[in-house]
């Protein structure tokens, strides 16, 4: 587990540091309908769905820690919600070790949705009201896609951060 | 691959990790504060680098698309600028009038906190708060809990400094609240129009009377002969005009809702005070010992009422005058308030 958790660490911290600066420079700057698009939830649903789920849950724990640390959210909110985020998109690696690019999409899709309805869920236990409401019906789904259409795009980087290698198979010989 | 076993240790781990540093910092943690501050020093000249990298190619991006509609809002703040100018006049003359009252029944002016003019160099990273960077800190007199405003009104307050920035709550985040008051005249033309009839030279006389969730202030002014220092009481004046002017202050708490959306102003008598507020009253700062502002910082404007079906209790919207969406400069006011927290 040392190796699994620490090694990466190594390139997660600066990859997660440049998408985070990007995602406060960049994306933060030009809203799409009112929703920024999340570059560092979208990096952590890559890691997971190129990782798998506990690849995830760490690259969401890390990279949601340096998102916590640099904004003004309590330290471990937004940790918890890309961790979970990162679960759900590593949850495809249960039906299938080395999945095709469409399903990546699918279940990054699917993580980024979980990881930003989770933001508000967690506030809300933490105490701050008045974050879920209808405007999630429009956050979501664009946070969502645009996750899953950068997903191909980040899904390389995402493995290499977290030290995953390409699985090759082997014709068995008789 | 790893067993099931060290994979729910590892989701156990990070979910209680979590949970940990949750409780930690929400009870205030220096450690964390420091952690913070540390990474905020790193992000920065990687910030800067992504800036210098992106700014070229945004400008060249926004040249190529937003040429037209550029010229058109330039026309259009030209305009609206010519329009201003005949407001701003009155504003100043109302404002020199208002520091005569102030002289005159020897009350402290909002005008005497000192300011720290900033530059906005970055919006919230996410979608679930409402927060921006400026480029003043700790090395600018910058504290906690400070209120912040631009040229319209309110922004909001400070809610982390670090050496050389800090991050501004914004009024519509949630967690945002301040006391604040509705000011409306009872005849419901505004407060500027009899106002502006205060001669320099004339006799001002008030009298105020206050319940425990509205004031009502009459001002009643007489116009005295130019040149008499003062007018016998036995002769009348040759010329006198008295105007009554009442005004209704009702206080409240105005709170945040998230997003775009307007403020909500919650009285602390509701039956009684919404009866006295109307659409398109002005709200300012109320002030006072525990508030995180200093009275009579505009905030914004009462767009709608809306009755709440099964109990006796009204929504107040307020519309911020400040348009958050696109602030650039705005002006710490250096204000410490008794309670001050994140």
């Amino acid at each position: 587990m040392r190796g699994f958790v620490v090694a990466p660490l190594i390139r997660l911290v600066p990859v997660g540091l440049v998408a985070l600066s990007i995602q406060r420079v960049v994306f933060a700057n030009h809203p799409l309908h009112d929703v920024q698009i999340q570059l560092v939830l979208a990096l952590v649903v890559a890691a997971g769905a190129g990782g798998g789920m506990d690849r995830g849950a760490v690259a969401g724990f890390v990279l949601g820690m340096m998102a916590d640390a640099s904004g003004d959210t309590p330290l471990g909110v937004l940790a918890l919600a890309y961790g979970v985020g990162g679960m759900t998109a590593g949850y495809l690696h249960r039906f299938t070790p080395d999945p095709q690019w469409w399903l990546a999409v699918l279940f990054a899709t699917m993580g980024a949705a979980v990881g930003e309805a989770a933001i508000p869920v967690v506030k809300t236990l933490t105490g701050e009201q008045g974050w879920i409401n209808a405007n999630l019906l429009v956050t979501v789904p664009i946070v969502a896609v645009a996750a899953g259409l950068l997903c191909p795009l980040l899904m390389p980087t995402g493995r290499w951060m977290m030290g995953v290698k390409r699985k090759k198979w082997k014709a068995i010989t008789e | 691959m790893f067993s099931a076993l060290s994979r729910r240790r590892v989701v156990a781990l990070v979910v209680l990790t979590c949970l940990l540093f949750i409780t930690l910092d929400k009870h205030g943690n220096p450690v964390i504060d420091r952690v913070r501050s540390a990474l905020a020093t790193v992000l920065q000249p990687i910030d800067t680098a992504t800036r210098a990298i992106t700014l070229p190619i945004e400008r060249v991006w926004y040249g190529i698309t937003n040429y037209d509609d550029v010229e058109r809002e330039n026309q259009a703040l030209r305009d609206q600028i010519e329009h201003q100018k005949g407001n701003d006049v009155e504003a100043r003359s109302a404002i020199l009038e208002y520091r005569l009252l102030l002289k005159l029944e020897q009350l402290a002016s909002k005008f005497n906190s000192p300011t720290v003019a900033a530059q906005v160099i970055g919006d919230s990273p996410g979608n679930f708060q409402n927060t921006v960077e400026i480029n003043v800190g700790s090395t600018d007199g910058i504290s906690v809990g400070m209120p912040v405003t631009n040229g319209a009104g309110l922004v909001g307050r400070i809610t982390r400094v670090y050496s050389t920035h800090s991050l501004v709550k914004l009024i519509t985040d949630p967690a945002y609240s301040v006391p604040a008051q509705v000011l409306s005249s009872a005849d419901d033309e505004g407060i500027q129009g009899p106002l502006q009839e205060i001669p320099g030279g004339g006799v001002v006389t008030s009298s105020t009377s206050s319940t425990t969730t509205s004031t009502t202030v009459a001002v009643t002014t007489t116009t005295a002969l130019p040149g008499d220092a003062v007018a016998p009481t036995t002769t009348p004046p040759a010329t006198t005009s008295t105007t009554v002017l009442e005004v209704i202050r009702e206080t409240g708490l105005l709170e945040g809702q998230g997003g775009n959306k307007p403020l909500l102003l919650r009285f602390v008598d509701n039956s009684s005070s919404i009866a006295n507020v109307k659409v398109g009253a002005i709200v300012d700062t109320a002030g006072g010992t525990k508030g995180l502002a200093p009275q009579g910082i505009p905030i914004g404007v009462i767009t709608r009422i809306v009755e709440q079906t099964g109990n006796s209790s009204s929504l107040v919207e307020v519309t911020p005058n400040a348009d958050l969406r696109q602030l650039n400069f705005v002006v710490v006011v250096l204000y410490k308030s008794e309670t001050v927290g994140p």
